[in-house]
């Protein structure tokens, strides 16, 4: 028998829903964007995300099920983001998957969005093996992660201060090249050396845990003291400092656990110079590699709904007297 | 005709359900900042109360503010999903509305106001009509000082219901003779909504769920800091 999994998030600045069938089928994944109304701000504003949830779900919702072309009465369970991110935007997205649930008389499940970026490589690459390493970057967290089960997580590094993403966010600010700084910084970087400036690679060679807030110091004390720079090679750099550090403790990370793969998630695995450099490691290593699509390692539903309903049959549902939590951890 | 009414724009989280018969069953809790995790298990519980299914409700009513932004997105997030997941049309109606509603037998001229928090109230002016209330001015928030200069200009006896009037009392008397209402009508009520809804439901003044949208008054701060850096 089908299952249909209708997924929803709203923990940051895109509202998404999808419908997934069984563990894996996206039948369709829907993602509104609101970048452009926190553009002129240069990052994004909680209560104008707020707002903005608040207008857009249910015609997200409406849309997610339309393209998947089922009603919402088939819907066998409703999954959906309640932490961690801004609370005022996850909130939006609880109440209305609560009310969905309740009108369809199906169980609903809170998800942690964290685990939802896990779930985004199962969704093209159904047969994985555990135990695999994750690398989760995004604007938010920078963690590697050994996944050795479904359900079955263990944080092997994380950033002791910036996420990656967000010091992208930060240093495109600073060269003045608009909000969102990552897509800004990966077509700008197409265009310099990533060789022309050798920035610091922070805890080269100590564990598994990241820095980038001395990145983001190094670049701006560097365009001061050299105001005719070229812009584009100071992005190209800063990237390839980021890559680097990435990948030297996901290549670590794999060896330390004996992993059968590498998994990249989040929305700085949207990154062109990390995904081209990923492949390369994976084929100079001899361990496979899997980065799913960029829809999938940016925020949406779909991969929500994957690990809802993974939770859900293995947990059951969730109360339906749920809270959002901002700060929700990967392991609870 | 069956109609769901939620309203969540003050620290209380309330729902009702009813119709022709008047209200079926309705519910209202007080815990600070607890709306999304209260307000899914009270309408469950008040459907239940009111021994009926889901979809046996024909419309939902929503209080759509002035009031608490968070609460209010969580009751009108909540109440769209609803009715879109129905099926069913919605009817919108204001807090202050529903806070003046309870009153409406007085001669008086009415202040209906609410707890805008950061100094200011949330207000609007009632007068009793034939079979309910009227709305004489816009609901506008302000500083409870202007809310009460603005009652002086009007003139007469007054009426001031609502937790804003309660907690700038002293403000208000200042001014002016007015009569406030006790604590007990001093958040909206959510039998006020079914019954509210419930006479423009008759009139067919319902709105689609997508035209739903909260009264928020108060432009976010990002923006107000951005016009105000824009013309300094
Ligand atoms: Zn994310």
């Amino acid at each position: 028998m089908t299952f249909y999994t209708l997924g929803i998030e709203t923990s940051c600045d895109e509202t998404a829903a999808a419908v997934l069938e069984g563990h894996d089928t996206v039948l369709s994944s829907v993602v509104s964007s609101q970048a452009q109304l926190h553009a002129r701000f240069g990052g994004v504003v909680p209560e104008i995300a707020s707002r903005a949830h608040v207008e857009l779900i249910t015609p997200v919702v409406a849309d997610a099920l339309g393209e998947a072309g089922i009603r919402g009465n088939q819907v066998d369970l409703v999954a959906v983001t309640s932490g961690p991110g801004l609370i005022g935007a996850l909130l939006v997205g609880l109440s209305a998957a609560k009310a969905l649930a309740l009108v369809w008389d199906v169980p609903f499940i809170g998800v942690n969005h964290l685990e939802a970026h896990l779930y985004a490589s199962f969704l093209e690459e159904p047969e994985l093996e555990f135990p695999l390493v994750v690398l989760l970057v995004s604007g938010g967290h920078t963690m590697l992660i050994e996944m050795r089960g479904h359900g079955d997580f263990h944080i092997l590094g994380r950033t002791v201060d910036d996420a990656a993403g967000e010091a992208f966010d930060k240093v495109a600010r600073y060269l003045g090249l608009g909000y969102p700084g990552g897509p800004a910084i990966d077509l700008l970087s197409m265009e310099g050396d990533p060789e022309a400036i050798d920035f610091p690679r922070a805890m080269r060679n100590e564990g598994l845990d990241f820095s980038f807030s001395g990145l983001k110091t190094a670049v701006v004390n560097h365009v001061r003291s050299n105001p005719d720079v070229d812009v584009a090679d100071v992005a190209a750099s800063f990237q390839e400092a980021v890559v680097d550090v990435l990948l030297l403790k996901a290549e670590r990370a794999v060896e330390q656990v004996g992993a059968t793969g590498l998994c990249l998630a989040g929305g700085v695995a949207a990154n062109s110079s990390l995904r081209e450099r990923t492949l390369d490691l994976s084929m100079s290593r001899g361990f496979p590699a899997y980065l799913p699509s960029r829809s999938m390692c940016t925020d949406n539903a779909a991969m929500v709904a994957a690990a809802g309903a993974r939770r859900f049959h293995d947990d059951g549902p969730s109360p339906l007297d749920l809270g959002a939590d901002s700060s929700l951890p990967l392991l609870g | 005709m069956l109609i769901l009414g939620i309203e969540t724009s003050t620290e209380q989280v309330g729902c009702a359900i009813g119709g022709h018969e008047g209200v079926l069953a309705s519910a209202h809790t007080v815990r600070g900042r607890q709306h999304a995790e209260s307000l899914a298990p009270q309408i469950d519980f008040v459907r239940r109360q009111a021994r009926i299914e889901m979809s046996e409700i024909s419309l939902v009513a929503v209080d759509i503010g002035p009031g608490l932004y968070t609460g209010l997105r969580v009751g009108v997030a909540t109440a769209v999903a609803t009715a879109f997941a129905l099926g069913v049309p919605m009817i919108a109606v204001s807090s202050l509305d529903l806070v003046a509603f309870p009153v409406r037998f007085t001669p008086k001229l009415i202040m209906a106001t609410l707890d805008a928090r950061r100094s200011e109230v949330f207000y609007a002016l009632y007068r009793q009509v034939p079979g309910g209330i009227q709305r004489l001015s816009e609901p506008k928030v302000a500083t409870p000082e202007e809310a009460s200069s603005h009652l002086l200009a009007r003139g007469g006896d007054c009426l001031l219901v609502g937790d804003g009037a309660l907690r700038y009392r002293r403000v208000f008397e200042e001014n002016h003779r007015s009569d406030f209402v006790e604590q007990g009508f001093a958040h909206p009520s959510a039998g006020s909504l079914v019954q509210l809804a419930h006479a423009q439901a008759l009139r067919e003044e319902w709105i689609n769920p997508w035209e739903v949208e909260p009264l928020y008054l108060r432009r976010p701060d990002a923006e107000i800091n951005w016009h105000s850096r824009e013309r300094p």
